[in-house]
């Protein structure tokens, strides 16, 4: 297996806080690797710094054997690096076929190309179907429910064919029947060979799909390994339970 | 040289009165995310004031502070209340500019309708009276309008970090949801505050008005140079605002006396573009990147 | 284009051009002169300030270029032939304007939609600075006479205002095209969440800049025209705050964002203008008149007449339909349900 993402020695503080400090982690390709961790432990700081929507302090980040630090959101996610929001950002005043049709990814050249194409409305009817959304194609963002934006968020990603995914806790607010929705989607895509890093804070969740496990405390790595090694593991106990 | 050194000593005296205007509006911009464009239109507004109480009463505008602040402070809460307020949350920025622009606006047509457009000035007796120090000429009212502007944003410092009020209102501009939380009620903090910057820009009015011949349309001016010194200061921080303020009165008083006064209204976008370019953030602001 | 867009068009066309043979009076054709010049301003500001969500104060900068243009190149002195010339300059004056809005436009936009607003409308107040002080250049306060149009008194209105309602169809036409490509959808992912957008690949400076030259770029058209049409240009009427503020009001009336909203606001505030501006005198009062029409649309029509309408069809299509079909697909998807549904009706 060859690492995809690497990250090293990575530290940001914000005023007196360190939020990231000096932490290093790999994920490998074909995984879905988890970050767990306790609140405030850094753990959307650190995507923040991955896909560089924030600037890092200090550290590297390489993705794909490349080193890629301070390269901007928007050059990752077109070199198959895209990510998920805690608070899914979706474009509420887009229908759902829009919101996919505008992460395509398209060259400056194509600014100037039919808003919603027929190329693009098959590309789009592809993922609409496979995430059940195609019955709400055309409604507005802003008239989804909650769980249906962190699908559509998830969803409009992949229009771009991504290798890696970061999903900032893909079931929080979500029902349980879309947990298993959600659930189902990240395998299917997984065994088509896309690789994820999951945060999350729901352990059942987490121990049913991750594999590797990355537990994090105070901004940097404290454990990790398969789901039962790090479950055993007395420093994650005092992480979650301790100070 | 001797001029540079003149120029110097007047820059940081205006410089004072800059910083207490755009303290005000820095200080509404932190708490309500609000760029006032109205600042400039309620500072020429409590200078007529002055002007009246003034020509009418024959009260000093050094004492009519003590009048138009509280009358100032009363008519920002109104304003904020009645127009303000109610903005949606997802544009309130972006609608606030206009709002504060067309209350610009009225309060110069409600202006130029009692006052006509013709320029007017306060010539209190000690207008034309200096103190030479060193050789330098300080004008007694720009020495004493520096003092004035430095006390009121003392006293404004001590209210927003020594009061139960001044932790409400910075806990509401770190947190407004923690705020709540708590106990403070962000929709008052936010109607004081507009009414607190709002008073600021009484007391400088009223020293304006000594200083500056004005008309109702002498707004537009003060907009641009409140707006780069808040800019350069940072948004949103008080001292960025005091320090922006003493930097561009000395820069542009320098322009005027090595130059010519016409350039030294450039000197302000030209400090405006080059912080935009160089330190979007400002002085002392904090930049985000809305990442969550 | 659809069918009733291009029916619409169409209908436009032809009313904006029957409508001085109609309405030859010369009153009701300055006056018609002066709406479609508001309505193709509120157009072309709608670009970048509606659909990017950038609201500039200082397109009047631009306007204010154009005008003083043509005044520099035809000043009073010039003997013009065929009083179509300046007419023939206006695309070069659009390109120059779009150009030096690049720069300008690259700055501004590089943080956030305040910061924007802030330069913009210094780079007015500096622009009216200096047309006041390059006297050498501009004739200063004095103002600049532009060259006399030798059209007949007769009709005398109607080649500007056939310029202006040209100018309208391009501003229209703009915001049309760039609806229909994906200049539109970025423009609008921009304008919802810019971060999101630039983190999804969309060319959000490319975008936000093109947007912002191609509306300078008419709105210095339309100021060359004014020019022409008033015959004087002065650095407070061509840098006039009150026409930047005229061209929001107009665009936030009728609906920013949307392709007819600027043209219904221009059609019901610019007659109301110019009778106020008959009826008061003064332009003093007009200047309340504005800013409390403003103020009132602010707090009682914040989305503007045409949004408003739309989102009420809209939501009494949603409603008729919710019973029960989507319901049922909703729930059979397990989504109607999740707790914190987030439909912002
Ligand atoms: N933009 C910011 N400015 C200041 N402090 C920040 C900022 N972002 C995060 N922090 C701080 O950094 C620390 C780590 O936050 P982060 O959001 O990364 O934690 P997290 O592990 O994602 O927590 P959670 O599980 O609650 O989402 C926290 O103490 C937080 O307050
Ligand atoms: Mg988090």
């Amino acid at each position: 297996m060859s690492v995809l993402l690497e990250v090293e020695d990575l530290t940001k503080r914000f005023g007196g806080v360190t939020a990231v400090d000096g932490c290093s982690f790999t994920v490998d390709e074909g995984t879905v690797t988890a970050l767990i961790g306790p609140n405030g432990s850094g753990k959307t700081t650190v995507f923040n710094l991955v896909t560089g929507c924030l600037p890092a302090d200090s550290g590297a980040v390489r993705f794909s054997g490349r080193e890629v630090t301070g390269m901007s959101p928007g050059r990752l996610y077109q070199r198959g690096l895209s990510r998920t929001f805690q608070q899914a950002r979706v474009f509420p005043e887009l229908t759902v076929l829009e919101n996919l049709v505008v992460a395509g990814g398209w060259s400056f050249a194509g600014l100037f190309r039919q808003r919603v194409s027929r190329a693009d409305r098959v590309r789009a009817a592809e993922l609409l179907d496979e995430f059940r959304l195609d019955r709400v194609g055309d409604l507005l963002a802003a008239e989804l429910s909650w769980g249906q934006r962190k699908l559509l968020e998830f969803a409009a990603l992949l229009m771009s064919d991504p290798r890696l995914v970061l999903l900032d806790e893909p079931t929080a607010g979500v029902n349980p029947i879309l947990i298993e929705t959600m659930e189902a989607h990240i395998r299917a895509r997984h065994a088509a060979g896309t690789t994820f890093l999951v945060v999350e804070h729901d352990m059942q969740f987490v121990m049913r799909l991750c594999d590797p496990v990355i537990v994090f405390d105070r901004g940097c790595p404290i454990a990790s390994g398969t789901p039962e090694h790090v479950q055993s593991d007395p420093r994650v106990l005092d992480a979650y339970l301790g100070e | 040289m001797h001029t540079i050194i003149q120029g110097v000593i007047l820059g940081i005296l205006t410089g004072g009165v800059y910083a207490l205007m755009a303290g005000g509006q820095t200080l509404i911009f932190g708490i309500m995310k609000v760029v006032n464009l109205a600042q400039g239109a309620m500072v020429i507004l409590s200078a007529y004031l002055s002007y009246t109480l003034f020509t009418s009463a024959g009260i000093d505008p050094f004492l009519a502070v003590l009048i138009t602040t509280p009358a100032m402070f009363c008519l920002g809460v109104a304003v904020q209340w009645l127009f303000l307020r109610q903005l949606r949350r997802e544009d309130a920025a972006e609608l606030s500019i206009l709002v504060t622009f067309a209350i610009a606006l009225a309060v110069e047509g409600v202006l130029s309708v009692v006052y006509s457009t013709s320029y007017r000035s306060i010539n209190a007796s000690y207008a034309n009276t200096s103190f030479t120090v060193g050789g330098y000429q300080v004008s007694a009212v720009r020495l004493y309008a520096f003092l004035l502007s430095v006390g009121v944003l003392g006293l404004l410092y001590l209210l927003l970090h020594r009061t139960r009020f001044g932790r409400a209102v910075r806990a509401t501009v770190q947190n407004p949801e923690a705020a709540r939380l708590l106990g403070v009620e962000p929709a008052r903090i936010r109607a004081l505050g507009f009414g607190l910057g709002t008073a600021t820009a009484a007391a400088a009015g009223s020293v304006f008005g000594l200083i500056y011949p004005f008309n109702a349309g002498s707004h537009y001016d003060l907009i641009s140079q409140l707006l780069s010194v808040v800019v350069l200061g940072g948004l949103g921080s008080l001292g960025g605002a005091v320090v922006a303020g003493v930097i561009i009165g000395v820069s542009s008083s320098v322009v005027a006396v090595a130059w010519s006064p016409t350039w030294s209204q450039f000197t302000f976008f030209v400090v405006l573009l080059a912080v935009l370019l160089i330190r979007p953030r400002g002085l002392f602001g904090t930049v985000l990147r809305g990442a969550l | 284009m659809t069918r009733g867009g291009l029916s619409r068009a169409g209908v436009l066309a032809v009313v904006l051009a029957v409508l001085p043979l109609a309405l030859p009076q010369h009153w009701v054709v300055s006056m018609l002169v002066f709406t479609v010049m508001y309505a193709a301003l509120a157009s072309s500001w709608n670009l970048i300030g509606g659909f990017a969500g950038y609201p500039s104060l200082g397109h009047a900068a631009f306007f204010g270029f154009g005008a003083y243009t043509v005044a520099l190149i035809f000043p009073n002195t010039h003997n013009l032939s065929n009083g179509l010339l300046p007419f023939a300059i206006l695309p070069g004056i659009a390109v120059v304007a779009g150009l030096i809005g690049l720069p300008i436009g690259a700055i501004a936009m590089r943080t956030r939609a305040d910061v924007f607003a802030i330069v913009t409308i210094t780079l007015l107040f500096v622009a009216q600075t200096l047309a006041l002080n390059l006297r050498s250049l501009t004739g200063g306060a004095q103002g600049a006479g532009v060259a006399v149009p030798p059209f007949d008194v007769a009709n005398f209105e109607r080649p500007f205002y056939y310029a202006m309602a040209v100018l309208l169809l391009v501003a229209m036409g703009a915001g049309w095209y760039s609806q229909r490509s994906k200049i539109g959808l970025s423009l609008a992912a921009v304008r919802a969440d810019e971060d999101k957008a630039r983190g999804i690949g969309v060319h959000v400076t490319g975008v936000k800049l093109l947007a912002f030259s191609v509306s300078v770029g008419i709105t210095a058209m339309i100021g060359g025209v004014w020019a022409y049409y008033v015959d004087f240009v002065y650095p407070q009427f061509a840098f006039d705050p009150l026409i930047t503020i005229g061209m929001v009001l107009m665009a936030f009336l009728g609906g920013r964002g949307t392709l007819w909203g600027p043209v219904i606001g221009a059609v019901v505030l610019v007659p109301a203008q110019q009778y106020l501006a008959y009826e008061l005198g003064g332009s003093q009062l007009y200047l309340i008149a504005y800013a409390l029409v403003f103020l009132l649309i602010m707090r009682f029509l914040p989305r503007g007449i045409l949004p408003t309408l739309t989102h009420l069809r809209r939501r009494r299509r949603l409603i008729a339909a919710a019973d029960p079909a989507p319901r049922t697909a909703a729930a059979e998807l397990g989504l109607a349900h999740d707790g914190q549904g987030g439909a912002r009706v």
